[in-house]
């Protein structure tokens, strides 16, 4: 049976003035797939996630969700499909006037018709998916970064959308966050979550996705599985690996 | 050489004020629009009026009060020399109450309300929680701005009416204390120099300012680029946008009003 295709990138163009960040970019998502989205800092990975729910405006190319082109709709018809692609800030976002219950209980207050006791039970199971039970008064500046970001990650995904896009979710935090950050993709990848993971983590990346794409030169130079990644001797792709080795004084080959 | 430098700037500067003019109405159009198509924060828009309103009462207050001392203590020296002080209660009140009241008044809250939307839109949105919204699915005008503008609008003509009121009641001190009039005959005066159309009028004017003080804010605070630096120059500019705005407006709004008194 053919697998259904949630998202589809067709020959994405952008540019911020004279810098070129995308030059035709082409990808496809399917359902419940895991993609690691790598590259250099500045090669515009998170422009494509912010392009992909219409933060940012493409200059070129076509953006299919579920068959839908969605590139061209306006803000009124983006604010209903984001429902279904949500994004998780880098920073985790979070509204800073409002506690970690009050951020996490706004989408469905919002979206949904719940009420006061049935969105309190969904915060309360959230917070014990991100393994912060019981802190739903604290407010976002007594957490700590990695908290942040998955109360952020929670909050993305408690409408339960198809598709999540994750925008370096592990940078900055220390190998214990980390490793908690990546668990909480594990569940919510094992939930059926199709998701797009913008990163320079290849570890984590490795661990978690089903596909691993990396961006360079406004370009994507590969687009292929993680062992296919770890055994490439393609030159730019060898290139990228050594120059994160060397930042990171890690080897991800065999 | 340089005149072509100096026409180029020219340009680019007028080209850029009138892209700003143009974003503003957008958005003024957005909020019209939104209020009608909803979702409506009607609970977001009391808790801006208690922000906007109360928070600001106590400059209606000293403000009105201030004036009507000031203004009392100058028409009545000055209407002295010509036998006159007893017009001093219809001037000092149809001054206040058409002029006075409703532009010192929102100058000063544009002042507190203005920069205050402002920085916290901008501090919003340099922080992303402005794309977090829209990420999460919701216009940031629908649940920021329109809840604002409403409480603005609201909120001002009620803060005129106070700094009216405080103004009189400035008036009514000065004139006994100074100038000896009973408080019956400054009443009386009031109320047959002020007639209703001109209270009217001076609410009108401050509603009006009130969109214009929650448009720029909000306009400038979901414009706010390049962190805390941003934010302080957003503070700034829609405090001096808003309070050039207002006096330009009052010009023409006091023509149309007298246009229409006249008729």
């Amino acid at each position: 049976m053919k697998e259904e295709i949630l998202l589809q990138l067709k020959d994405i163009k952008k540019s911020f003035g004279t810098n070129h960040i995308h030059r035709g970019v082409s990808l496809e998502l399917k359902k419940g797939e895991s993609l690691g989205l790598l590259g250099g800092s500045g090669t515009g990975k998170s422009v494509l996630l912010r392009s992909i729910i219409g933060l940012e405006n493409i200059d070129d190319g076509e953006i299919h969700f579920r068959n839908q082109r969605i590139d061209q709709y306006t803000e009124d018809q983006m604010l209903v499909t984001r429902k279904n692609i949500s994004y998780s800030f880098q920073s985790g976002a979070l509204f800073d006037s409002h506690n970690v219950f009050e951020n996490l209980a706004f989408p469905l207050m919002e979206h949904t018709n719940l009420d006061y006791r049935q969105i309190k039970e969904k915060v309360k199971e959230m917070l014990q998916l991100i393994d912060l039970p019981g802190r739903e008064t604290l407010m976002p500046s007594d957490l700590s970064g990695g908290m942040q970001k998955r109360v952020g990650m929670a909050r993305s995904m408690i409408l339960d959308p198809s598709i999540i896009l994750y925008d370096e979710p592990t940078a900055g935090l220390d190998p214990l966050n980390t490793q908690n950050v990546v668990e909480l993709m594990k569940k919510l990848k094992a939930k059926g979550h199709a998701s797009i993971f913008v990163t320079h983590d290849i570890p984590s990346a490795l661990q978690l996705c089903d596909r691993i794409i990396i961006l360079g030169k406004g370009i994507i130079i590969f687009n292929d599985t993680p062992e296919a990644f770890r055994n490439s001797i393609d030159p730019e792709v060898s290139k990228f690996k050594s120059q994160e080795d060397q930042i990171k004084g890690k080897s991800y080959g065999h | 050489m340089s005149l072509k430098v100096t026409l180029n700037r020219y340009l680019i500067t007028t080209h850029e004020a009138l892209k700003t003019i143009g974003e503003i109405k957008y958005l003024f159009f957005k909020i019209i629009k939104g209020t009608f198509e909803g979702p409506f924060y009607f609970k977001k828009m009391l808790e801006q009026i208690v922000a906007i309103g109360m928070g600001s009462a106590s400059i209606a207050i000293v403000v009105g009060l201030v004036m009507g001392l000031v203004m009392t203590l100058n028409f009545g020296y000055g209407l002295m020399k010509f036998g006159a002080v007893y017009y001093v209660p219809s001037m000092v009140s149809l001054s206040l109450i058409r002029e006075m009241s409703p532009i010192f008044t929102s100058l000063l809250v544009a002042g507190r309300v203005a920069s205050g939307i402002a920085a916290e839109l901008g501090a919003m949105n340099v922080t992303q929680q402005i794309d977090a919204l829209r990420a999460l699915g919701t216009s940031p005008v629908k649940i920021l701005v329109i809840p604002r503008f409403w409480a603005a609008v609201i909120a001002l003509p009620l803060l005129n009416t106070i700094s009216s009121a405080f103004g009189l009641l400035g008036g009514l001190i000065i004139s006994h204390l100074e100038f000896g009039m009973a408080a019956g005959f400054y009443l009386d005066k009031v109320r047959f120099g002020v007639r209703l159309h001109d209270y009217i009028g001076g609410c009108t004017k401050s509603l009006i300012f009130g969109a214009i003080i929650a448009t720029i804010g909000c306009y400038r605070g979901l414009k706010t680029k390049e962190g805390t630096r941003g934010v302080g120059e957003a503070t700034t500019w829609a405090v001096v946008t808003s309070s050039i705005a207002i006096l330009v407006c009052n010009f023409f709004l006091t023509k149309i009003f007298l246009v229409i008194i006249a008729k």
